[in-house]
């Protein structure tokens, strides 16, 4: 029987636990029944003598706990702490006080719905002039994000798509204004993880990036979208929603969240702040 | 590190774990439940698909009687449990020796029914596939019983030779429960295979 | 290291009386401890990992280049019937009910298992189901007397299973090897799921429970469940075989689909069985190697009884091609897609444990990163192919092939792999060698990378599973030899790994109760643990017990 280790700091005690007596019935069922089975494929007189084994072995595992619990007694020598745990000193530790990190601050949904919706009205700048400068039309571009949504328009023309069309600025409007507020929200929740080089990630490399993502699966979602779009104008145009969104979203206060009231309270009380996560702003404002 | 400065230990009032032994019994019901539900499936999924006779509607007689008899029996279990647990084990033997009673009457009509098919109507489990469904839903069913009786045979032992006592009333609890559970899964098999097949 | 300190770590007896082979042998035959019970499991698992691993050794010796013909399309035959019967039921299940006998007590605090005899009972149960498979191979007599172990495949596919079709005794071996082993693992399962509820000690309450004992209880729920339906079809299977009823009988108006859809109700939860404690293990391993609590604790409880759900009603997925019509096959689509929103949280949540913690690549967290990023590839490719119409073309291929080997071996086996790393020392005492780790770690993830991500592309150029050579011009020649040579890269890298732990068995460094400066209650006991776990119950304020002791100002149960 193994013994756990004391320390001489902490008080020593013995003590007698009472376990399961070690019986080998378990495994003489176990192979009983497997000779039993084993006799359909073998011969017949396998399978009578796993009964045997069976049988006996049923009534000896029985008597294991029928009518009593059979126990054997240990003896247990081991030190206590004060905490009730029979512990031992905690040999490497990797850290002093570490626990999750959430942020404390965070920006509310207002912010983002709102951040959406500035974004939102930028990226119709971009737009409009791609649409003016190419086909002299102030309707084009509405006309091309709504046409995913007609099957109708799938061979439209040019000509057609240049003019205005009441059900194209609606459609259009209502798939712009959905993705921008959903971007916008996100925006919200993404903002405070990147603290560093906020201008080029929220405002430039995440543009980038889903623009990489339509790219690849444009031609799925509108065919007719990805036949006459123009990449370059797209670009920009992106690169618009993101800087203003992020610097809109800035603009408002930060609400203070669940892990903030989780800190201590002389943090909280401002008496003294913990690392770079309490570091004021980090939107697109220099 | 120092353990000495340690969290108190305030009693935690009332810690009440379930039984491990009524827990077990329920988690092999559940294990049993999807073997015999596949069975039941394979029998409705067989129904009325056999190439050639004898049909159910030919040979097949309602066992009203041997249901009755196993129907009750979950209630003379219950009894059973009840009365030990309020120490009366003579009285709990009493009850355990109606349910095996009940039990054995169920499982030798099962029996004679069977030899009746066999012997008389000529069904076999090789005859077609309401032969092949119909002996391996109820067979199971069957084993499960005498496996029961087995089971309550050991406990009536115990009580007649008076070891039976008031704290082992939590195991027979558990044994009632399988008990009851092989009697509900009667009710299933006698409405598929004897109302809803015929 | 001093000559006292290189005791034997498993058994300390008094060094006087050194104990008989003997005494060995009865002290481990009648053992009710569950930690016992627990590595002989392992070992058990481990040793039909290799027999089963040769096996997949051989059929990629086959395959490497075409028109060989170093096995026989009948050995070729039996080779995958064994192989993936081996692994799924004599690996997979054995190995990951081990760590769970051994660490489910421990970190609920209890002192054994619900129910020890059953226990051990299950154990060995198990164990002689898959003697008697492997018994198949000198005593299994099949095709016109000739065949030995089982050769229908680890799905044995009606009417193929028939008495006509398959003759002898090799596909009862199957049948019954098998059905042995369920009953091991209901009775594990039961156990477990009784351990978990029943036996937690003061203060460890459902929402304090370790991630893993949560995962284990699910599983075991998973395995009541999924394995009825299985011994269900293989008793009917029997009777077909030995007593000539009729239930997969086309001749007699018996369906071949239904025992489909019989094996699948069990073999779709199987692989959710398998996950659900390699999802258990990083829920350990990635927190304690970040520094953070996990995050998202009932998103994962959550998480984890959703995919026990869901992964029930998924089973015809693998059945597009037998044509179920359109209702059938949008059903059984959607629903697997359905499984991906569970498994996504999941994913987010540990990439969440892991964002701005202070990460430790020790072993067991290479292969913890390494699971996350190939888990995530096995789940897209899953998705893909519960896409019906993709599945149509490509059912049945290679492709299907790399996918499920995917989630097997580059989710299940790599997080056994890093389960061992983690957990060896609190077994043993001893630390695993991390130099030999870290080879093991590299060569495997090579080894498997090459194995398992270019054996996709013979799938999409058409390449059949189970075909035992292939023609020259067919252009899979080279993809083939590529995933041969990945397997060698792999073997080297589980040569070291066993190296390590026999080497680290006696040489390695010692390891004290907490080597990882980990937080759930079995760091606070002695390495190895004694044979009564705990001398005093210990009580729990939050769901980290170690961290409230080691950190007594700043205790978690302040902020649960
Ligand atoms: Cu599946």
């Amino acid at each position: 029987m193994q013994e756990t280790q004391t320390r001489s700091s902490s008080t020593e005690r013995t003590k007698i636990v009472h376990l399961p007596e070690p019986t080998a019935w378990p495994m003489v069922l176990a192979f009983g029944i497997t000779l039993c089975l084993a006799g359909m494929v073998t011969t017949f007189a396998l399978t009578v003598l796993g009964l045997v084994l069976a049988v006996a072995a049923t009534v000896g595992w029985f008597r294991c706990v029928l009518p009593h619990e059979k126990h054997e007694a240990v003896v247990a020598k081991y030190a206590v702490t004060a905490t009730g745990l029979t512990t031992h000193p905690p040999p490497r530790q990797y850290d002093t006080l570490h626990r999750r990190v959430e942020p404390y601050q965070a920006f509310s949904f207002v912010a983002g719905i709102e951040g959406g919706l500035a974004g939102g009205a930028a990226m119709t700048v971009p737009a409009t002039i791609f649409s003016l400068a190419a086909y002299h039309s102030l309707w084009y571009s509405v006309n091309l994000l709504a046409a995913g949504g007609f099957v109708s328009w799938t061979h439209a023309s040019d000509a057609f798509l240049s003019r205005f069309h009441l059900e194209g600025l609606l459609a259009g409007a209502v798939i712009h204004l959905t993705i921008s507020l959903l971007v916008g929200l996100l925006y919200a929740a993404m903002l405070p993880m990147f603290p560093r080089f906020p201008i080029l990630t929220a405002g430039i490399m995440a543009p980038l990036l889903w623009t990489g993502l339509a790219y690849s699966v444009m031609n799925i979602v509108s065919p007719i979208l990805n036949d006459r779009i123009d990449w370059l104008w797209f670009i920009p145009s992106q690169v618009a929603f993101g800087l203003v969104c992020g610097f809109v979203i800035n603009l408002r206060e930060r609400v203070r969240t669940e892990g903030f009231r989780a800190l201590p309270f002389a943090t909280r009380a401002g008496l003294h702040m913990s690392r770079t996560r309490t570091r004021r702003k980090g939107g697109d404002k220099k | 590190m120092s353990t000495e400065t340690a969290i108190p230990i305030d009693a935690i009032e009332e810690w009440r774990l379930p039984d491990k032994g009524k827990l077990g019994m329920i988690c092999l019901i559940i294990a049993e439940s999807a073997i015999f539900s596949i069975f039941v499936v394979a029998y409705v999924f067989y129904m009325g698909k056999s190439l050639s006779g004898p049909t159910p509607a030919q040979v097949l007689r309602l066992p009203i009687f041997a249901t009755v008899c196993l129907l009750s029996s979950s209630l003379t279990v219950h009894f059973a449990v009840t009365t030990l647990e309020k120490g009366k084990t003579g009285l709990s033997t009493l009850w355990l020796a109606a349910t095996v009673l009940l039990g054995g009457i169920f499982l030798t009509n099962t029996g004679l029914e069977w030899h009746e098919l066999i012997y008389h109507d000529g069904l076999t489990i090789r005859t077609n596939l309401f032969g092949t469904t119909f002996y391996s839903l109820v067979g199971l069913h069957a084993s499960h019983v005498l496996v029961g009786l087995v089971m309550l045979c050991v406990a009536l032992a115990f009580g007649i030779t008076g070891k039976l006592e008031s704290h082992h009333a939590h195991r027979l609890d558990a044994l009632s429960y399988y008990w009851h559970f092989v009697d509900a899964v009667w009710v299933i098999v006698f409405t598929v295979v004897y109302v809803l097949g015929r | 290291m001093t000559p006292t300190a290189i005791a034997h770590a498993e058994q300390p007896a008094p060094p006087a009386t050194k104990k008989l082979w003997l005494e060995i042998a009865h002290d481990w035959i009648t053992t009710v401890d569950h930690k016992r019970i627990g590595i002989m499991y392992i070992v058990y698992a481990l040793i039909f990992l290799v027999i089963a691993g040769c096996e997949a050794l051989l059929m990629r010796i086959q395959l490497a280049v075409p028109n060989n013909h170093f096995l026989s399309p009948e050995v070729f035959n039996r080779m995958f019937t064994m192989h993936g019967t081996t692994m799924v039921f004599f690996v997979g299940m054995p190995i990951l009910f081990g760590f769970g006998n051994y660490l489910v007590p421990l970190m609920i605090g209890a002192r054994d298992m619900a129910f020890p005899r059953l226990n051990a009972f299950s154990f060995w149960i198990s164990a002689f189901g898959g003697l008697l498979l492997y018994y198949s191979f000198i005593g299994g007599d099949g095709l016109y007397g000739m065949g030995t172990a089982p050769d229908v495949g680890w799905f044995a596919y009606a009417p193929l299973t028939a008495k006509l079709f398959s003759p002898g005794h090799n596909t009862d071996y199957w049948i019954l090897g098998i059905f042995l082993s369920g009953i091991g693992s209901v009775g594990t399962a039961l156990n477990l799921v009784v351990t978990t509820i029943s036996m937690r000690c003061k203060g460890m309450t459902m929402s304090r429970l370790p991630l893993l004992a949560w995962l284990y209880l699910v599983t075991s729920g998973m395995v009541f469940i999924a394995l009825g339906p299985l011994t269900a079809a293989q008793l009917m299977l029997l009777l077909d075989r030995f007593l000539g009823s009729h239930f997969f009988d086309v001749q007699a108006g018996g369906s071949a689909v239904l025992w489909m859809h019989f094996f699948w109700i069990f073999g779709h939860p199987e692989v959710y069985i398998l996950v659900l404690p390699a999802f258990g293990f990083a829920n350990e391993i990635i927190p304690v190697f970040s520094r953070k609590a996990i995050f998202g604790y009932p998103a994962m409880v959550a998480a984890t009884v959703g995919i026990g759900f869901i992964s029930l009603g998924v089973w015809a997925h693998h059945m597009f091609t037998v044509g179920m019509g359109p209702a059938g096959n949008t059903f059984f689509a959607l629903s697997t897609m359905l499984v991906a929103v569970p498994t996504g949280i999941k994913i987010f949540n540990w990439l969440a444990t892991i964002w701005g913690g202070k990460i430790h690549f020790a072993t067991p967290m290479m292969f913890s990163a390494a699971f996350l990023f190939q888990f995530l590839i096995a789940g897209l490719t899953g998705v893909m192919l519960a896409v019906a119409p993709f599945d149509w073309q490509l059912g049945n291929s290679y492709f299907v092939v790399a996918h499920f080997h995917y989630v097997l071996v580059g989710a299940i086996l790599v997080m056994i792999f890093a389960a061992f790393y983690y957990w060896y020392p609190k077994m043993t005492g001893r630390m695993l060698s991390e130099t030999l780790g870290k080879w093991h770690f590299w060569l495997f993830f090579i080894g498997f990378h090459l194995t398992f991500d270019f054996m996709h592309v013979p799938g999409l150029l058409g390449m059949p599973r189970r075909i035992y050579t292939y023609e020259a011009d067919r252009g899979w020649g080279g993809w083939n030899m590529i995933v041969s040579i990945g397997a060698i890269f792999q073997v080297a890298g589980i040569l070291c790994f066993v190296w390590n732990m026999i080497r680290s068995y006696r040489k390695g460094e010692i390891a004290g109760p907490d080597p990882w400066d980990a937080w759930t209650l079995e760091w606070t006991t002695s390495s190895p643990p004694p044979a009564y776990n705990y001398a005093e119950e210990p009580v729990v304020h939050s769901r980290r017990p170690l961290w409230d002791i080691k950190h007594p100002n700043d205790p978690d149960s302040d902020y649960e």
